[in-house]
């Protein structure tokens, strides 16, 4: 590989490349706002300046470069050091300042924001712009976002983006010189599903999101990776939050799955991590009809001796369980049902995405709305599109019903077989129909509050870690799961869900080969899956 | 005493002559055409512009041979040639001029260019507001037609050329070659981030050489005359002739046709007469409004591109703009930078915040308001978009102001607060 060096380190390219590329492929940081790794190089920012003092000829360049769109050449030397090129990252910052109106004190961006960022570490430290700003107004301009044009710096990312990636061409430019404004066509307002990417590609607050409007600063959110939970795609993410309350949730870069992208019902994903009026909060037992709160040591107690009771086997329990539960609640719950009752479970099948578009962000979109059915699959619960196996087996009229989740809760004629069952223990996390006929609530955690892994809709394996601490009474459900297994006699070498992952390998041949670490940040395909 | 050198202008200045294609014919025009087409390949015809020293009339001076040669060959990908006739540069009215007086020089020199760089389809790309020159070329575009010197087997060789003229919306920036070929495109005319260059990626993203109504109009009289009696024009590396523009308080304001290398203080005093009222020179603007001024102690020097820059301008489009001593320098550069931030197309940061705070500065002397600190800024901010700015426009509204405080701080100082 041809190589060029940047402040005297070598840095290795391929032919073609701009030297902006090659510089953060191997971890430098050079400032830039118009330059992103998915839309065209522009070249307008001009932040992104470079000092050439060999263009690989021998020859210095005769002024400073911008580095996203110049080409590295092998020998050339380039520096983000010399006084000629921290001059002109000087004025940059300066200039791009002049019309900015710095109300970082309100403004949604101020943390995360690379104009401040950048202003701090290459400005001056002072202005002497003392005219008056050109100033334009709030803008709604979309049903996700809202745009404040007097911060816009021009860096034209929405415009591309919108171009280049969306496809629906909302975003244009107006006017010219220091005039000139970034927005939408009059009487257009945005409605597509993919508007919170123009909040993340927008490099300062011009462009922020609805939901968290006025609501954080950014810099007191503690960001923890996850994958997002609302449909099969599994896009990675970050969830961001505070004070044990989720704010928002971000798209984390994954070039396998999301590349650097999400969609907005998944953001407003975080609404119901925060939701407690319709979540589980406390163990309940059905005592004459009613269920009433109970302590966990109690309940687990009841549950048992109530099993033990009943002493059922085989056809005579059924397992449920929904796929928003994570492999490793899966395989426990199976592994309960079949080691303890030699008993089967089931998990309703969804309608999964017919062939690609090639329109990337719409074909993130997937109609299954749940997160794990590809890990249900792996693991063989039994699952088909009719239901025919699980009404099957509950026309058999077993005497207990075990439910993991929410599974068919809106099909009324399943839940009035299961109802018929002597004894129902439901695993909830939100509250559903199952409420009604269940006869012990175990509340469970959602997936901010918990370990653990999903398989998305392409058989990719991929982490989730706990953000926020379950409500007070709630329990991560491996927990919830092994402590039922360990009453109901059974050995269990485990005890977290990284220890379920690491024994899935061994146990079931679809996880061969996967342990929590080779799994890492950005997943790891099922065995037999290709990357 | 300068005299003119009529060259490109020699059918112009000839009694009764009146542009048309008869006209153009029978004073001796298309033979130049006609042994291109018949005679020459076009790699000949490139090699002898190349050979001639021609440097482009748009302002940057770069020679056309050499541009028609870098232009890649068998690209499976059609060639274009583009012709500048945008001419927005304050104080240039030269193309027009060629255009509306003898439209079919460099409608020749066009053909011709076609013809060297594989181009079947040209444009000329016009400003909007320019409607008389605009149907004044579609008529002699009509008539070339007429006469088959347009169209399919231009005289009866297999060459075939169609040209197309496009009209401008009015915009100073569309007069860059990168903006005129988005502009051209239908897209909003902003320039493009070089590399890729128009040679390779240009109009449609097929090899392009965009070239100026003078610099085409070049062409037939290189190959009439022969490249070297051609480079015997004008001074070393700035052969052949320009059309001065001289415009401002002078005497005898208008286009004169003088060779490369011509004394400047010549040009203004025996061409154009002098100034007004037998009053002083204040300022000397030799090449656009983008250039530099210079002061009257330093006008005596050869207009060609290499002096002019030498003295710290540019020759850019030879249009002299000649003030006289009751000219405000303020009002001058004020009026110039209102300009250039009205042009700025507003994609580059050093220009479009650049050109609006200047703008504020230099109307801060212009209402009274000046003082020392922002002299001081003014040049600071002006230096400071010097070399940081996408395209040239930048630079062309820094340079001048610049130079402006720099050479005329008592007049800055008079405006002091
Ligand atoms: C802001 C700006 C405006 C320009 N306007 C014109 C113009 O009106 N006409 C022109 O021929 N060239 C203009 N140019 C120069 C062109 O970019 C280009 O260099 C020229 O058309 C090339 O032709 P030439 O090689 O024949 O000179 C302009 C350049 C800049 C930066
Ligand atoms: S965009 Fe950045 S610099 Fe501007 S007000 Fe917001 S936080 Fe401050
Ligand atoms: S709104 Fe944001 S993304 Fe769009 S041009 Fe302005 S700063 Fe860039
Ligand atoms: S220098 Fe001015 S005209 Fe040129 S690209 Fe930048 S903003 Fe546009
Ligand atoms: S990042 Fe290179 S100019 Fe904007």
């Amino acid at each position: 590989m041809p190589t060029f060096y940047l402040d005297d380190e070598p840095i290795e390219f391929e032919e073609g490349e701009t030297i902006i590329k090659a510089a953060l492929r191997h971890g430098k940081d050079v400032p830039r706002y118009c330059y992103h790794p998915a839309l065209t190089v522009v070249a307008q920012c001009r932040m992104c300046l470079v000092d050439v003092t060999d263009m690989g000829n021998g020859r210095p360049a005769p002024k400073l470069f911008t580095s996203c769109s110049t080409p590295a050449m092998p020998g050339m030397k380039v520096s983000l050091q010399t006084d000629k090129v921290k001059e002109g990252q000087n004025i940059i910052s300066e200039l791009t300042l002049v019309n900015h109106p710095l109300d970082c004190p309100i403004c949604d961006q101020s943390g995360e924001c690379d104009l401040q960022d950048y202003a701090f570490q290459y400005g001056t430290g002072h202005s002497e712009m003392t005219h008056e700003k050109r100033t334009y107004g709030w803008r709604d301009v979309g049903t996700y976002i809202m745009l404040e044009r007097n911060r816009c710096i021009h860096c034209s990312r929405c415009e591309r983006y919108s171009k280049e990636v969306e496809g629906a061409h909302d975003f244009g430019v107006f006017l010219r010189s220091h005039e000139t404004t970034f927005d939408t066509f009059e009487d257009h307002r945005i409605t597509h599903k993919f508007q919170g990417n123009l909040v993340d590609l927008c490099p300062v607050g011009a462009i922020t999101e609805r939901e968290f409007r006025f609501k954080k600063r950014a810099w007191k959110l503690t960001r923890t990776p996850s994958v997002c939970a609302s449909c099969a795609t599994g896009c990675n993410i970050t969830v961001d939050h505070e004070s044990n309350r989720v704010e928002r949730l971000k798209p984390r870069e994954n070039q396998a799955v999301n590349r650097w992208w999400m969609c907005d019902d998944g953001r407003i994903g975080y609404r119901q991590l925060n939701d407690r009026e319709h979540r589980a909060l406390e163990p309940q037992a059905r005592v004459k009809g009613e269920l009433i709160p109970a302590n966990w040591e109690t309940i687990q107690l009841a549950v048992i001796t109530r099993l033990e009771e009943i002493s059922a086997r085989g056809d005579q329990v059924v397992g449920l369980a929904d796929t928003t539960a994570t492999n490793e609640e899966l395989f426990l719950f199976k592994k309960m049902l079949v080691d303890c009752f030699g008993a089967k479970t089931y998990s309703p099948a969804h309608p999964q995405q017919a062939a690609p578009t090639g329109h990337f962000l719409n074909d993130l979109i997937s109609p299954d709305k749940t997160p794990n059915s590809a890990g249900a699959k792996a693991l063989g619960l039994g699952m088909d599109l009719k239901n025919d196996g699980v009404r099957k087996a509950l026309e058999k009229s077993p005497k207990v019903v075990f439910v993991l989740g929410n599974p068919w809760s809106e099909n009324s004629q399943l839940l009035a077989l299961a109802a018929k069952a002597d004894f129902v223990c439901h695993i909830a996390t939100f509250s559903s129909p199952w409420v009604q006929i269940t006869d012990v609530v175990l509340p469970g955690a959602t997936f901010a509050e918990k370990a653990g892994t999903y398989t998305n809709k392409h058989g990719r394996v991929q982490r989730i870690f706990p953000a926020v601490n379950p409500p007070e009474d709630c329990r991560d459900q491996t927990r919830i799961l092994l402590d039922l297994m360990r009453g109901l006699g059974i050995s269990t070498e485990f005890n977290t869900p990284v220890q379920v992952l690491n024994g899935l390998g061994s146990q079931e041949a679809a996880f061969k080969g996967l342990t929590w670490d080779t799994v890492g940040t950005s997943g790891q395909p099922l065995a037999g899956i290709k990357a | 005493m300068l005299q003119e050198t009529p060259i490109l202008t020699k059918n112009i200045r000839s009694p009764g002559y009146d542009g048309s294609l008869e006209a153009y014919q029978k004073a001796g025009g298309h033979k130049a055409l006609e042994k291109a087409l018949k005679s020459m390949t076009p790699e000949t015809v490139i090699e002898a512009v190349k050979e001639s020293g021609l440097r482009g009339r748009g302002g940057a001076g770069f020679p056309t041979g050499m541009k028609w040669g870098f232009m890649p060959k068998n690209t499976g990908r059609p060639s274009y040639l583009v012709c500048n006739a945008d001419e927005a540069e304050p104080g240039t009215f030269k193309d027009h001029f060629l255009i509306n007086r003898d439209p079919h020089l460099f409608l020749e020199g066009l053909i011709i260019g076609s013809y060297a760089i594989g181009c079947h389809h040209a444009y000329v790309y016009i400003r909007g507001r320019s409607q008389a020159p605009a149907a004044r070329l579609q008529t002699a575009i009509d008539n070339l037609y007429k006469a088959k010197l347009l169209g399919k087997a231009i005289l009866g060789t297999g060459f075939d050329l169609d040209i197309t003229i496009h009209r401008g919306a009015g915009a100073y920036i569309c007069g860059e070659e990168t903006a005129l070929l988005e502009s051209l495109e239908g897209k909003r005319g902003q320039p493009r981030v070089k590399p890729p260059f128009p040679a390779t990626h240009g109009f449609n993203a097929c090899p392009t050489s965009v070239n100026n109504v003078e610099s085409l109009a070049n062409v037939p009289i290189i190959l009439n005359m022969g490249p070297d009696a051609f480079k015997k024009l004008g001074s070393t590396n700035n052969s052949g002739t320009r059309l001065v523009g001289i415009s401002g308080h002078i005497k005898n304001p208008g286009i004169y046709e003088v060779e490369m290398g011509a004394n400047l203080k010549s040009i203004i005093y025996d061409l154009g007469g002098g100034m007004r009222d037998g009053k002083q020179i204040k300022v000397v603007i030799p090449g656009g409004t983008s250039s530099n001024p210079l002061k009257p102690e330093e006008i005596d020097i050869a207009y060609d591109f290499d002096a002019v820059a030498k003295a710290g301008s540019m020759l850019g489009t030879c249009s002299l703009i000649v003030l006289d001593e009751d000219t405000d320098i303020v009002d001058l550069a004020y009026r110039t930078i209102v300009f250039f931030n009205h042009e700025s197309c507003g994609q580059c940061t050093p220009c479009r915040e650049g050109t609006f705070w200047l703008k504020n500065l230099v109307r801060d002397f212009h209402d009274n308001l000046g003082d020392q600190g922002k002299i001081d800024r003014i040049r600071r901010v002006a230096a400071t978009m010097f070399g940081t700015s996408l395209c040239a426009l930048g630079d062309a509204a820094a340079g001048p102001m610049k130079a402006f405080v720099e050479k005329y701080p008592e007049e800055f100082r008079k405006h002091f607060i």
